[in-house]
């Protein structure tokens, strides 16, 4: 009797549990019950745009803003974080960590982008509209992340598939043209997919405008001047004005653009919106923690005010902005709002200049983006939104496009609209299109220091070396041609068989 | 030894005894005696007679088991005495009295389960024919008395065995001499002079013989039945050697394991790799505490442990299929013994110091390096490095973090039982500083364990509750100095302790420098502490169903409850980190464990065959879950969640994995001489996929008794063990993490949306899945012998064993292009094969009061990655320093987490050594300058990068090994112990950091000797912007790791009897242990056993398994200990 209870408890015991050896996961849902909704599509579409901002892997977050703004010859990076300061003084090589991470930031909307196109092209619980609003966000911010690729890695992997099996992970590197053409074939289908405007609190998706400005932007860089300016065409008038029926202008006082206050303006075609919400930690990582804010204006301000200034405009900016006055004899407007030095009430934090030590030998402090008009950057996250592109922007390169095919004069009431909010007089009449293609490069140092815009369009000017050479940036010795292009970062490398290195690392 | 009575269970004694080949029952004229002549015959087989029949000694030996009872004789009168296969019916008397008669034998009852066998016609001696009553006790080492041992009067059959106290009284002739035996202790004589009822007599445990039942998977077997590879440790071995935890005292002392220390963290881990690191996943052993799985050991007791068994082959580790792929580490915690009652009290209380401390530059040196390094870069000078003659000395910051840190331990536990139950309860306190201050370990401890049984029912349970708390270090509020120890190092020298100013009070970097932040502000800025409560608890019924068949249901839970609070005050340590408002984050976790098995197991002698067989069903579920809350700003001084106003988060997550067995094992053993296990294991895990839950893990295994055979007999005399072994099976591993075979959406990829800025909630996929993940296995293939020479005084287990692991579980980087490679799926990579030899050797002897035994262990493992993914597949891992490139690469064909690093070749002297260096009319390294390194363009394409990366080393010893002794002389007894490593390799990122000069930290002193064009040196040039990379991540920073280390040094006087008897003591031993006395190395880091464990990377961080990354570095301590161990 015993041992029979005994045979039957073991029997019960083997039945009962091997039903639970089927464990699912507790934390989070199973892909294939994803993908369903609208709200499912809207969390993918959050997800595809906060690679942006992620501290060490956006583009747009602080690494990248280091990155892409630290090798131009009016930036300057301290010998804090080793990989920076390589980067900025052109002692880099594969290994170095930080534009590993911004490859990987692309990639990573890439891969979301392509879910979220892939999953709404197959879902059946969302409308057509929906459909074509979501396949057309996701191609903007794949189409951007293709954009800023090229520019930076040259020929890098073109995916446009969620891969299926593992041999898909590995893809080898395409042209940089056909990188280019990628970008341009997202942007263009983002286009035509995507609205004007958005309901207040949708504001800071993608936009039509934004996909035309990048689209200008791209054809632009790859000095195909016709397209740009029937793209440009679309957003401006060649008054400068915007064209209906958008409303874009350029804000009159161009500090609004790097304050708080004015996050997603008139003047912004895109933005990554930054703000102290979510958890407490920048540094967390992608979960509940993640505070989304971003912690650059914090690691750029001087330490008097609680900074780890990271980096410093070099003398070569001071001196560009010092160029030329205003017909009132002050200096350009944007000078106040990019810079602080020692004039006459400059206030900074709201301490007197000379309450700050500079100690790298440069004469100016930086105030683009930061949150100057507060006492310090104590909490490490600022909320300023970081602009990805601003109506300034399509100005000046659809002045550029023009001059560049040889009409400048109609680059005048382009440049004017520039020229007039920064206080400066009208560019004087009769310029030849080499003069005001001068005026043009000068125009873009001074508006989008700190913008990630200089090292590139020198870049595209072929102008690298010259400037670089031609400044006090520190390492400008160690510069060479190699360097218009990052490496294909070292960890690519190790685990993709087929991509080669970039010529001359 | 000439005189001995013996019993059956120990073979030693008995190998022993024909080896003597004496007479050993002497007659000492008493006419009430049978007399027994000395003989010194040879040893020779006896003509076999015609019926089937069996060595008597053989049947002897099954009945005790059978019986539970000690039989004991004299060897010659046994012999080799054959008998016709006896009857199994009866009582054992009845069996004993049908099979001895025929031999002109007989036996005696001494008491109940105890006999002895007598020549036929003796008679027990009667009172009337005694002289004298002699009575006294029998105690054990401790000075426990001992129940059960028998004593004898030499010669004679006159006996008794002892009462459940130990005590005795007997009848016998003046002048004879009493013969003290019993299992597991070294016989004893004693001569007996006149009436005495006060005899004592201290038995002393025979090692051997304790050894010769081996703890397997569920269950034990003799000795002789082992077919697989397991190493024995008994707590005798280790004692108390000042370590806190317990694998710590096991480094060096078993072959085949290697243990590194991760560090002198009070309370740390370490790593255990049993025969080399097999996987690139999860290289831990399966620990097993009284039959309960745990994930850890570090938490017990040393004290309570009665014994480890180490299973490193298929053939003993099979019964554990899917966990056992990295071996097999069992725990036997003590039990009470029948007829004791005793206490034990344990006391130690010892100081630490660091072991060594790294030279760093003074304020003065370092100014001087920095100018030098700025001048040579054209970059402005530094600040505070302007005026070097005027700085001094400056701040000594390791003086500053480093104490001698105090240690202290108390236990205390009683143990005892009678016929039907035994005890042991035992409770302990450690309280551990650490050498770095403000660090600290306190450990709780409390155990019970008890056995009960009546009729065919027996019932256990051990319970171990454990109370740990760590004080631990600040982690390195994201600077990039590391942790203090790693702050320390690289916190300029110029920059002070304290700024009554600042909040907080503390100083701390200013000006272009890196950010370091001051591990004095570090280590009392911020209090993270870990209390960890653990409860083991189990529970078996054992019932014997009929004869040899019992079935056994053990239950286990184990639950783990962590808790982590970490309060950070507000402060402003110089000019580079602030903190304004206070901060605390706490986290509860719960881990609970729960273990159901069943196991019938039979156990049965036919004749010359015996049986074990062993089937067996187990479940085990393991919950997780985890709760965290964190706030700021709460006044100064407050730490709780509650008093918090700003930066409000929480979270939580929970994860749950089943495991579900059926097993079994076979013993067959033939005649002493054959045996063979075979071992089935099938095990379905909730980790992988419907179509790969199932595993299935054989393994057989043969050994042969080589001494037992008739024609060895005449080399016995010189080999008193022979055995050789050989074993192959399959086992597996299922260590990774939950889930993975199915695509997951992750929450909270968050954005922010809208003109108000609220917060986007995101989800997507952020990983690959692995659909086909499924069991890696291990296919173990081992010989081995076990060898003993002259009575076994010495003995040598030697084993070779080829460990390939296939499927190994990885997650294998994926391209960052893949968009997801933040998170590399886990896939079955490949292959990686173990070859080795391991050998143990011991050897006791007693020279008059003299005692002594060598003990020593050898290692050597060659470590192959035979294939590894797609077949060019390179694993990159190591990272150095904060920002250094990879170190190692695990590729095919080389060791796992082999060193690849770029090669250097000395200084260029010149620029004209610099350009002659060059490919094609190129410069090689167009940046350098004299002074700069010259690389080594190994690939030959004119420039110098990773690709020039070639293989420089392993972090795989060549071989490891240990050797030590315990001795023994009246009342003193020493031990010691060396352990050491050889052919490995360890990259020094410390200094990689420090002899850099490329960075604003502080610097090694070999920068003073940097190369100048004035004093060409072989140490680079200081250059800050560093143009050739000479501070890159390459073999200059590649050092030997070979290393011999004076692991322990005990010295120890046990009080004399006559002076414990006045006190009521039973033993007392005062003893004073110094723990890593010195080291003697080439190393330069901190200590050369790093084993940079990292619970978190893959592998537990196996591929940076050389790598020494200061910013989580803790050095060595060295440990100076006096204590007591008092038994009553």
């Amino acid at each position: 009797m015993k041992r029979f209870l005994y045979a039957s408890l073991l029997a019960l015991a083997l039945g009962a549990c091997t039903k639970d050896l089927d464990q699912v996961s507790p934390n989070s849902i199973v892909q294939t019950n994803f993908w369903k909704t609208d709200a499912d599509f809207l969390s993918g579409l959050a997800a595809t745009y906060k690679v942006f901002h992620d501290v060490n892997n956006g583009y747009y977050g602080v690494r990248g803003i280091e990155t892409s703004n630290g090798r131009g010859d009016d930036f300057f990076i301290r010998n804090d974080v080793k990989d920076l300061y390589q980067l900025s003084t052109f002692t880099n090589n594969p290994t170095t960590g930080t534009p590993g991470s911004i490859f990987t930031g692309f990639y990573t909307g890439i891969f979301r982008a392509n879910q979220v196109i892939e999953q709404a092209q197959a879902a059946t619980g969302i409308s057509a509209d929906a459909q074509k609003q979501y396949v057309a966000e996701a191609q903007f911010l794949r189409g951007l992340n293709y954009m800023l690729a090229a520019t930076n890695f040259g020929a890098v992997p073109i995916i446009t598939k969620v891969p299926v099996q593992r041999s898909d992970y590995f893809v080898a590197q395409s042209p940089e043209a056909d990188v280019w053409a990628q970008a341009v074939k997202d942007l263009q289908a983002a286009a035509a997919g995507l609205p004007t405007s958005y309901p207040s609190a949708w504001v800071g998706r993608a936009t039509k405008g934004a996909a035309l400005g990048m689209l200008g932007k791209a054809y632009v860089y790859q000095k195909n001047w016709a397209e740009a300016e029937k793209v440009f065409k679309q957003l401006a008038q060649p008054s400068g004005q915007a064209q209906s029926p958008y409303t874009y202008d350029l804000m009159v006082n161009f500090e609004d653009n790097f304050s708080k206050a004015t996050d997603n303006n008139a003047e912004s075609l895109f933005e990554i919106q930054n703000q102290n919400v979510g958890g407490s930690q920048p540094w967390a990582g992608e979960n509940a923690n993640e505070a989304l804010g971003v912690t650059t204006a914090q690691e750029f301000a001087p330490t008097e005010v609680a900074g780890w200034f990271e980096v410093s405009p070099t003398d070569k900016l001071f001196n560009e902005f010092k160029q030329e006055r205003t017909p009132s004899g002050d200096y350009d407007a944007r000078m106040y709002a990019t810079l602080v030095w020692d004039y006459p009430g400059a206030m900074y934090y709201n301490k007197p200049f000379s309450a700050f030590k500079l100690v790298f030998g440069y004469s100016s402090l930086i105030r683009k983006y930061q949150n100057w008009r507060e006492n310090n950057e104590g909490i490490w996250i600022s909320e300023i939104n970081e602009k990805v592109l601003r109506y300034a922007d399509i100005l000046l390169l659809y002045a550029e496009t023009v001059t560049m095919q040889g009409r400048p004069a109609e680059a005048y009431p382009l440049l004017n609209r520039i020229r007039s909010r920064a206080k400066l007089a009208p560019l004087a009449a009769g310029l030849s299109a080499t003069e005001v293609m001068a005026e043009i490069r000068h125009q873009r140092m001074l508006e989008f220091f700190r913008e990630g815009q200089r090292f590139y369009d020198l870049k595209r000017w072929d102008l690298l070396e010259q400037e670089i050479k031609n400044s006090d940036k520190v390492g400008r010795e160690f510069f060479s041609s190699k360097f218009a292009y990052f490496p294909i970062p070292q960890g690519e490398l190790n685990t993709n068989p087929n991509i080669k290195q970039n010529t001359g690392w | 030894m000439k005189n001995t009575i013996t019993q059956i269970g120990g073979q030693s004694a008995r190998l022993a005894l024909l080896a003597a080949g004496a007479l050993l029952l002497q007659a000492p004229g008493s006419a009430a005696v049978a007399q027994v002549l000395a003989s010194a015959r040879p040893l020779q087989e006896p003509a076999a007679p015609a019926a089937p029949t069996v060595l008597l000694r053989q049947v002897l030996r099954q009945w005790e088991k059978q019986h539970k009872s000690i039989i004991a004789y004299d060897s010659d009168l046994v012999g080799d005495k054959r008998v016709p296969v006896p009857s199994e019916t009866g009582t054992l008397e009845e069996k004993l009295g049908r099979t001895l008669s025929d031999l002109g034998l007989s036996f005696k009852r001494l008491r109940s389960g105890n006999y002895i066998i007598t020549p036929a016609g003796t008679s027990s001696a009667t009172a009337a024919a005694q002289d004298i009553t002699v009575a006294g006790r029998v105690v054990d080492a401790k000075g426990g008395g001992l129940p059960g041992v028998t004593v004898l009067v030499k010669g004679t059959t006159i006996g008794a065995s002892t009462g459940p106290d130990g005590e005795f009284s007997l009848q016998v002739p003046a002048g004879s001499t009493l013969v003290f035996s019993s299992v597991g202790f070294v016989r004893q004589e004693m001569a007996v002079t006149g009436p005495t009822t006060t005899l004592r007599i201290a038995m002393v445990d025979d090692a051997k013989e304790l050894a010769d039942v081996v703890v397997v998977g569920y269950g034990t077997q003799r000795r002789e039945d082992v077919t697989g590879a397991i190493a024995s440790i008994k707590a005798e071995d280790i004692r108390t050697q000042g370590t806190n935890t317990v694998q710590k005292s096991l480094q060096g002392r078993i072959a085949g394991v290697q243990i590194e220390s991760s560090g002198g963290n009070p309370g740390s881990g370490v790593r255990v790799v049993i025969r080399g690191a097999g996987s690139l996943n999860n290289n831990n052993p399966l620990y097993i505490v009284d039959g309960v799985q745990v994930d850890d050991i570090n938490n017990l007791q040393p004290t309570d442990i009665a014994s480890f068994n180490v299973l490193k082959d298929a053939s003993a580790a099979a019964i554990y299929g899917s966990r056992a792929a990295n071996g097999v580490v069992l725990i036997t915690t003590k039990g009470g013994k029948k007829g004791e009652n005793r206490m034990d009290f344990n006391a130690y209380y010892g100081i630490q110091t660091i072991a060594k401390k790294i030279d760093v530059l003074n304020a003065s040196q370092w100014a001087t390096v920095s100018n030098a390094a700025h001048d040579n870069a054209g970059l402005p000078r530094l600040d505070i490095a302007k005026n070097p003659e005027t700085l001094g000395e400056g701040t000594d910051w390791q003086k500053e973090i480093y104490r001698t840190a105090p240690m202290q331990n108390y236990t205390l536990g009683t143990s005892g039982g009678s016929d039907n139950f035994t005890y042991n309860l035992s409770g302990g306190y450690l309280d551990q500083q650490g050498i770095v201050k403000k660090t600290d370990y306190d450990r709780w401890n409390l155990r019970v364990k008890s056995d009960f049984n009546k009729g065919r029912v027996r019932l256990g349970e051990t319970v171990i509750l454990t109370r740990e708390y760590w004080r631990n270090m600040a982690g390195g509020w994201g600077g990039q100095g590391g942790n203090p120890v790693g702050s320390a190092l690289k916190m300029i020298p110029v920059f002070q302790v304290y700024d009554p100013t600042a909040v907080g009070g503390y100083g701390g970097a200013y000006g272009p420098v890196v950010n370091v932040a001051s591990p004095v502000a570090q280590l009392n800025l911020e209090v993270p502490e870990t209390t960890t409560t653990t409860a083991i608890l189990n529970g078996f019924a054992e019932v014997s169903l009929f004869k040899g068949l019992k079935y056994r249901l053990n239950l286990g839970y184990t639950s783990t409850f962590g808790s982590y609070n970490d309060y950070t005050f507000p402060y402003q340590v110089g000019a580079l980190f602030n903190n304004a408002d206070a901060d605390l984050a706490q986290n509860k976790s719960e881990r609970s464990y729960f273990l159901q098995e069943h196991t019938v197991a039979y156990d049965q002698a036919f004749g010359k065959h015996t049986l074990q067989a062993l089937v067996g069903y187990t479940y085990q579920d393991t919950k997780f879950n985890v709760l965290s809350g964190s706030k700021s700003g709460m006044p100064t001084g407050i730490a709780v969640l509650d008093a918090g106003t700003t930066n409000i988060a929480s979270g939580g997550y929970a994860y749950e994995s089943v495991l579900l067995s059926y097993l079994g094992r076979l013993v067959y053993s033939y005649n002493d001489r054959y045996v063979l296990t075979g071992t089935f294991r099938r095990d379905g895990s909730s980790r992988f996929g419907p179509a790969y839950k199932y595993g299935n893990f054989p393994s057989i295994a043969l050994a042969w008794n080589i001494v037992n055979e008739p024609f060895f007999r005449p080399a016995q005399n010189v080999v008193s063990n022979l055995k050789v072994r050989a074993s192959y099976g399959i086992l597996g591993n299922q260590e990774i993490p939950d889930y993975r075979y199915v695509p997951l959406i992750q929450p909270n990829t968050n954005y922010v949306i809208g003109t108000t800025q609220q917060l986007w909630s995101g989800a997507i996929q952020t990983a690959f899945a692995t659909p086909d993940i499924k069991w890696e296995t291990s296919k173990t293939f081992d010989v081995g012998a076990d060898l003993g020479f002259f009575q076994n005084k010495l003995n040598l287990t030697a084993d070779y064993f080829v460990r390939r692991n296939s499927d190994i579980l990885l997650q294998v980087p994926i391209p960052l292009s893949s968009g997801a490679s933040g998170t590399s799926p886990y896939i079955n990579a490949g292959q990686i094969t173990n070859k080795g030899i391991e050998a143990a050797l011991t050897y006791n002897n007693q020279v008059g009061d003299f005692n002594y035994q060598i003990t020593s262990t050898f290692t050597a493992i060659d470590n192959v990655v035979d294939f590894l993914g797609t077949g060019t597949q390179q694993i990159s891992g190591g990272q150095p320093t904060h920002h250094g490139a990879s170190a190692t690469i695990t590729q095919a064909g080389g060791p796992v987490g082999a060193f690849y690093l770029i090669k250097t070749a000395g200084i260029f002297n010149s620029q004209d050594e610099i350009n002659a260096y060059s490919r094609d009319g190129r410069l090689i390294q167009p940046s350098a300058k004299p002074g700069d390194v010259r690389f080594v363009d190994y690939n030959n394409d004119g420039i110098i990068s990773q690709d020039d990366r070639q293989y420089c080393g392993s972090p795989t010893p060549k071989f490891t090994y240990g050797f030590g002794s315990n001795a023994s002389w009246r009342s003193f007894d020493v031990s010691f112990f060396f352990q050491g490593t050889y052919g490995n390799k360890i990259y020094n990122g410390t200094r990689e950091d420090l002899e850099g000069m490329n960075l604003e930290f502080n610097y090694s002193p070999a920068t003073l000797n940097a190369w100048t064009p004035d004093n060409h040196t072989n140490f680079p040039r200081a250059v800050i912007n560093d143009p050739n990379l000479n501070s890159q991540t390459s073999d200059r920073f590649l050092e030997s790791g070979s290393y011999l280390r004076l692991r322990t040094l005990q010295l120890g006087y046990t009080l004399p009897k006559n002076l414990l008897s006045a006190v009521k003591l039973n033993s007392c031993r005062f003893y004073v242990s110094f723990d890593n006395l010195f080291t003697l190395t080439k190393y330069t880091g901190f200590n050369p056993d790093l084993g940079r464990y990292n619970a978190g990377a893959a592998g537990g961080g196996i591929l940076d398994r050389g790598v020494d990354f200061p910013h989580v570095a803790y050095p060595l301590a060295r440990t100076s200990l006096l204590g007591v161990q008092v038994s009553f």
